[in-house]
């Protein structure tokens, strides 16, 4: 009872599951797929309604009339959730993690309750979220991001008319893309690439050939939106959302000029990153990825963490994109199958060769749309006092520079200076900009920094829920036991 | 090999009773060298759950308690510091008639032995002080002059305190070897070695492995008592409460934010210094919270830790000389109550080391209450 060792062997695994993939994304999905096939007792736990991920959302059940307007990518993966769901893995969506433990434990909420069950191995497949934008009056309402639009959009249907759009990056023009197919009325495309980034991003071309019909799907994107006669603003930078209560327009420089555009609505958005709560909860080993402007946990090539039970697939392991995330998905799942022995060494080494392979030429073209799309330091680190770094209990740059003034050198020590991070997020949405403030202010690299030290619960979670407490085992459902 | 340091008392562990022990000889001109192996404050001492609290105490350590609940209300200024004590009445609940029975004997003998502090409530008095409490509590108990403090900041007050009276405090350095060579004491740690005429063993959930170093056997057990806390509440509850039988506890500070323990223990590797929770038992906590103030309901958790702490079978802790060795001393195993204790056991040792005796009956905490009889 008083020994950890003991209460893993004893309580702990007897009633596991083998493996337990956190996301149902592109990752997920495959990583489960993969891994039912094999013979493994597989459970899934997503946080959304049905399974998708982000890029897939409702493809099986779109509210749109023509969901084929949101383009062929988004249709791919109705092939991927059909298989999914025919795998024959335990799914729960709609289910909020708000705890994992190194040692195979997963806490959820489901409907008000909680549910506490263990598996062997742990595939955390959560996927990314949008890089924060903190420009002046960001928290305004009116703002939101270009990914909450597209939720909005594959979710329930609902669109913006004469909204302005403000970024860079390939998520950005699909949207615009997207709202233009479906004749939705787009004020403005404010374009933040700056131009080095088209010639810094040269040196990594043969990357772009390397997956041609990739870059020629970006082109095609900004092509679509122009030929639209949308208005579209290159090279912006300084971004203001200009109002008091709630927007009313941006203001920004383009072409050497202020310029300002009046709308009640702006969708912001520079790229995603990974989304860390759990990893960095968990306590697993993370570094900053300069290339990607960004926090990752440390992986080998098959996704395993510097935690044994634990690996990390898809976006959540740094971005890799939604073709990416199946493969990775699909190899992560390989190396747990001969962790749990029902695959040998030469059949998981040959099984993934391939994909292994394809996920490498693909790292090559994800270094060119890094490169290109990378966005600038201003839009990342803000300037203007009045800037609100944390949303949720509303610190301003200018609180932040006070906090480090009396010693919070640390994100840890800040927070305790200034409260920033302390809400309801944990830090996810202000996170990566204090490890880069922090950095700037003290001359060091963001890796001395470091990130917050997160913990359990990573959700709201009510007295009530935890009270209302029951432990899931797997079902014998013939389907999922193991094959001797 | 190093030189080595000598003192005229060692003391093994940098909690609030290794600490406090500093504070108390140090003041007497006695000089003191601290060992912590990890750093002050870091365990039981600096994560637990702040109550000061006199009510429900054992009959053993009433006098104790009530001397150290003294010490509390003027630490502050003593300790020319800020440990966050806030004077609040404590609460025990009655739910049932059972406990009221409870209540009942344990009044008899309380008045019996002359202690007067714990004072009855039926159940218009215990609603007038809590309002939010659920219609089926019957009654309770109330001691007025509890409290609570912020642990941390207590445990280092002492250390400051000791500190500015010459004591010495080295972190980071563990006894691994403790001999008698001669008169006097030989401690060779991670990073040194001590020479000291006297031996303080505030070693906490270690305070085991230290006995058996001096040479005295001890049955203690050890566990990992859990704490949630919560996001600000509106405010419902001054008093501090507990109960009279159910493993309920909880106290609202003055931000809004409310503790809640309850001694459930989760999982201690006390090798490793990490402790894990154990979620069901945590999770009966909160339906125990629930049960007693239905307000808590949508109250939502912060964040859930819990803290190495040394138990006896008696919950009563080890306090005293060594039976078997000369200067040496024990203060540790408290038991999951040892935090309001804190202010007078460092005056207890303080006089054993520098009277050999104590104004307090010191029986009922023998190192060897547990040792056969021989026939
Ligand atoms: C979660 C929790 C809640 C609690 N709530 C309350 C409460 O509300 N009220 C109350 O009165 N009490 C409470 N307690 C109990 C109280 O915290 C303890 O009884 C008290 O802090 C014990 O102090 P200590 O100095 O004996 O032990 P500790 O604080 O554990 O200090 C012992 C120190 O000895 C060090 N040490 C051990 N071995 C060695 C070695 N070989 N070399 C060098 N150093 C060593 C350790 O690192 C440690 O720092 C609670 C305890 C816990 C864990």
């Amino acid at each position: 009872m008083n020994d950890l060792n003991a209460m893993c062997s004893e309580q702990g695994f007897k009633n596991s599951f083998d493996i337990a993939v956190i996301g149902a994304g592109p990752a997920g999905m495959s990583a489960a797929i993969t891994a039912t096939e094999a013979g493994a007792r597989v459970i899934v736990l997503d946080d959304k309604p049905r399974s998708g991920g982000q890029i897939y959302r409702n493809v099986d059940a779109s509210p749109l009339k023509q969901p084929e307007q949101l383009g062929e990518d988004y249709l791919k993966g109705a092939e991927l959730t059909a298989a999914f769901s025919r795998c024959g893995a335990e799914y729960l969506s709609g289910v909020n993690v708000w705890h994992v433990g190194d040692n195979g434990e997963i806490l959820l909420s489901e409907n008000g309750e909680t549910t506490r069950l263990t598996a062997r191995q742990i595939i955390i497949a959560n996927g990314a979220m949008e890089r924060p934008f903190p420009i002046p009056g960001w928290h305004l309402p009116g703002v939101m991001s270009a990914g909450s639009a597209q939720v909005m959009l594959k979710s329930d249907g609902l669109v913006q008319d004469d909204a302005i759009f403000a970024g860079t990056g390939p998520l950005l023009y699909l949207i615009v893309a997207q709202y233009i197919r479906l004749g939705v009325r787009v004020r403005a495309l404010v374009d933040t690439t700056p131009k080095a980034n088209y010639f810094d991003a040269m040196a990594e071309i043969a990357g772009a050939f390397s997956a041609p019909e990739m870059l020629l799907k970006g082109l095609g994107l900004i092509n679509e939106i122009r030929r639209a006669g949308v208005t579209v603003y290159k090279h912006a930078h300084d971004l203001a959302v200009i109002g008091e209560d709630k927007m009313q327009g941006l203001r920004f420089t383009s072409g050497g000029n202020t310029q300002e555009v009046q709308a009640d609505h702006l969708f912001l958005h520079q790229g995603v990153i990974p989304n860390l709560n759990i990893t960095r909860a968990l306590g697993v080993e993370h570094s900053w990825c300069e290339q990607q402007l960004c926090w990752k946990p440390k992986l080998n090539q098959w996704g395993q963490s510097s935690l044994e039970h634990i690996a990390v697939a898809g976006d959540a392991s740094g971005i890799v994109g939604a073709d990416g995330a199946r493969l990775m998905g699909r190899i992560t799942a390989l190396k747990q199958l001969q962790l749990l022995s029902l695959k040998s060494v030469a059949e998981c080494q040959s099984d993934a060769a391939a994909d292994l392979q394809k996920l490498q030429k693909m790292q090559r073209f994800r270094k060119f749309i890094d490169r290109l799309y990378r966005p600038i330091d201003l839009h990342r680190i803000p300037e203007d006092d009045t800037t609100v770094v944390c949303r949720c209990e509303e610190r301003t740059l200018a609180d932040l520079k006070q906090g480090f003034e009396l010693g919070g050198r640390l994100p840890d020590q800040l927070k305790g200076q200034t409260r920033c991070g302390m809400g309801p997020c944990q830090g996810r949405m202000c996170g990566h900009t204090v490890s880069e403030l922090l950095a700037r202010w003290r001359g060091d690299r963001v890796a001395d920094v470091g990130y917050y030290r997160l913990r359990s619960p990573m959700r709201l979670l009510t007295l009530q829920e935890l009270s209302l407490f029951s432990d899931l085992t797997p079902s014998n459902n013939p389907q999922t036991e193991v094959k001797s | 090999m190093s030189a080595i340091t000598t003192s005229d008392v060692l003391v093994i562990g940098g909690g609030i009773q290794g600490a406090s022990a500093a504070y108390h000889l140090a003041q007497r001109g006695v000089s003191v060298q601290v060992l912590e192996k990890d750093t002050v404050s870091r365990h039981a001492s600096g994560v637990n759950a702040g109550g000061v609290r006199l009510l429900g105490r054992h009959i053993a350590e009433v006098a104790m308690s009530k001397e150290a609940m003294q010490r509390w209300h003027q630490l502050d200024d003593e300790l020319d510091a800020d440990t966050g004590f806030r004077a609040r009445a404590l609460i025990n609940i009655a739910a049932d008639e059972a406990d009221l029975n409870t209540l009942a004997q344990r009044e008899q003998q309380m008045h019996g032995l002359g202690y007067f502090h714990e004072v009855r409530l039926n159940q218009q008095e215990l609603r007038e002080r809590l309002p939010f409490v659920a219609d089926h509590c019957v009654g309770g108990v109330v001691s007025e002059q509890d409290g609570y403090a912020i642990p941390f900041h207590s445990t280092h007050a002492f250390r400051r305190a000791a500190q500015r009276h010459g004591a010495l405090f080295n972190e980071g350095e563990q006894v691994e070897q403790i001999r008698r060579v001669g008169n006097s004491w030989m401690v060779t740690t991670s990073a040194g070695r001590y020479q000291a005429e006297h031996l303080l063993n505030c070693a906490g959930a270690w305070g085991d492995l230290i006995s058996v170093m001096i040479g005295d056997n001890v049955p203690m057990s050890y566990s990992a008592p859990m704490l949630m806390i919560t996001a600000r509440m509106p405010h419902f509850a001054t008093p501090v409460v507990g109960a009279v039988s159910r493993p309920l506890s909880f106290k609202q500070f003055e931000n809004g934010t409310v503790l809640i323990g309850g001694g459930a223990k989760g999982f201690a590797d006390r090798a490793n210094n990490r402790t894990r929770l154990d979620y069901k038992l945590i999770a009966n906590g909160a339906k125990n919270a629930i049960d007693f103030f239905p307000i808590m309901k949508t109250a939502s958790i912060n964040r859930m830790w819990s803290g190495l702490e040394g138990y006896m079978p008696d919950n009563l802790p080890v306090l005293g000389k060594s039976p078997r060795a000369e200067n040496a001393y024990h203060a540790f195993a408290f038991s999951a109550h040892g935090f309001q204790l804190g202010p007078v056991i460092g005056e207890v040792l303080a006089d054993l080391v520098t009277t050999g005796e104590s104004r307090f009956d010191l029986d009922p905490f023998r190192i060897n209450r547990y040792d056969r009889k021989v026939l």
